[in-house]
């Protein structure tokens, strides 16, 4: 987390905004439905919404702890699969070297 | 080279020929397969004005889904140059292009995409194969379970198993019925670059498909549509913010 004081919500309050409104959204549940079988449950958007609202108005420290910990387990949730393959250092070393010639 | 079945519409039918371009030779070298161009009079009709070129380049300036792989790969240091990365070729088949690892180059199939929604859609599927290629060691020709990973990705997160693609070709389940989309088409692609059985195609893909389909890089969610791949573009180019402040 970044040093106290000059911390700021993670997302723009009107990007929380625009997530909850999709994820609510007839579309969105569609779509969910579609991957997962089941509607999305687009609660902890509206919590985040309404942490970085207080957050804006009175620099709460609960709302900035809230949010902290609703966007861990966000990443968390993201990252809790093991890769099958490994990652690397660096892109691959023929990444822009000439084409080779075709044979004619 | 990892490939993308074709259509958007019909598809290809499972066990149709598809292309299958020259090899590394890290495997059993294969003889190009480039056919000569066989377009029907109707189709060349549609597309007369619509050239590969063009289109692509219409791609890449404006789909959101393309332009945030193209910012995700260039932050991980492989910036890709139009000339030198795309490849417009005449394949055989009913193949839409494929991700040729031993050139880095996406080769999009010229004579088989038909308009630029379907153009959008193959730059996509190509390009999160060049993605895992740039940001993971991928063994494309040895592990067949790596190919299936990035196919399940491909199909996942390109717009090939959207819920209208899926309606164009008569599939009309919808409870969870993008997984099986997924799974099916990574199937189609590893069968097309690779011989071996469907069982075991079909292995592979159950075999990584809870860890790759829960991979959503670069996008961090499913890009049902555009709206979702502009979110998805504005999280990235927001993500040194994000990161500081959790």
């Amino acid at each position: 987390m970044a040093v106290a004081g000059s911390w700021q919500p993670p997302r723009p309050c009107e990007v929380y905004r625009a997530e909850w409104e999709l994820c609510r959204s007839v579309r969105h549940m569609l779509h969910h439905y579609y991957v997962h079988g089941e509607r999305p449950d687009c609660r902890q958007w509206l919590r985040d919404l309404a942490s970085c609202h207080e957050w804006e108005e009175s620099r709460s420290p609960e709302a900035q702890r809230s949010l902290c910990e609703s966007e861990q387990a966000r990443v968390q949730a993201a990252q809790k699969h093991t890769l099958v393959w490994a990652l690397r250092q660096g892109p691959p070393a023929d990444w822009n070297l000439p084409l080779p010639q075709k044979d004619k | 080279m990892a490939a993308a079945p074709g259509g958007g519409g019909s598809g290809p039918a499972a066990g149709e020929p598809l292309l299958q371009r020259h090899d590394s030779g890290q495997g059993s070298p294969e003889p190009p397969a480039h056919g000569k161009p066989q377009p029907g009079f109707l189709s060349s009709l549609f597309t007369r004005d619509r050239s590969c070129p063009l289109m692509l380049l219409k791609t890449l300036e404006t789909n959101p889904y393309v332009k945030l792989l193209l910012d995700a790969m260039k932050h991980s240091g492989c910036a890709v140059n139009e000339g030198r990365h795309f490849s417009c070729e005449d394949c055989d088949g009913n193949v839409s292009g494929g991700f040729d690892a031993s050139t880095s180059q996406v080769v999009l199939c010229q004579n088989n995409i038909r308009s630029q929604a379907h153009m959008s859609r193959v730059v996509t599927h190509e390009l999160i194969h060049a993605f895992d290629h740039c940001r993971a060691h991928v063994h494309w020709f040895t592990d067949v379970r790596h190919l299936a990973c990035s196919e399940i990705r491909a199909a996942s997160l390109s717009g090939d198993c959207s819920l209208v693609n899926e309606i164009f070709r008569l599939h009309f389940r919808l409870k969870r019925h993008h997984q099986t989309c997924v799974r099916d088409r990574a199937v189609l692609s590893i069968l097309a670059v690779r011989n071996i059985s469907r069982e075991e195609a079909q292995k592979a893909v159950d075999d990584v498909f809870e860890s790759c389909f829960n991979d959503r890089e670069p996008f961090g969610r499913i890009p049902h549509t555009k709206m979702y791949a502009q979110y998805a573009h504005r999280d990235f180019q927001s993500r040194h913010r994000y990161y500081s402040n959790i």
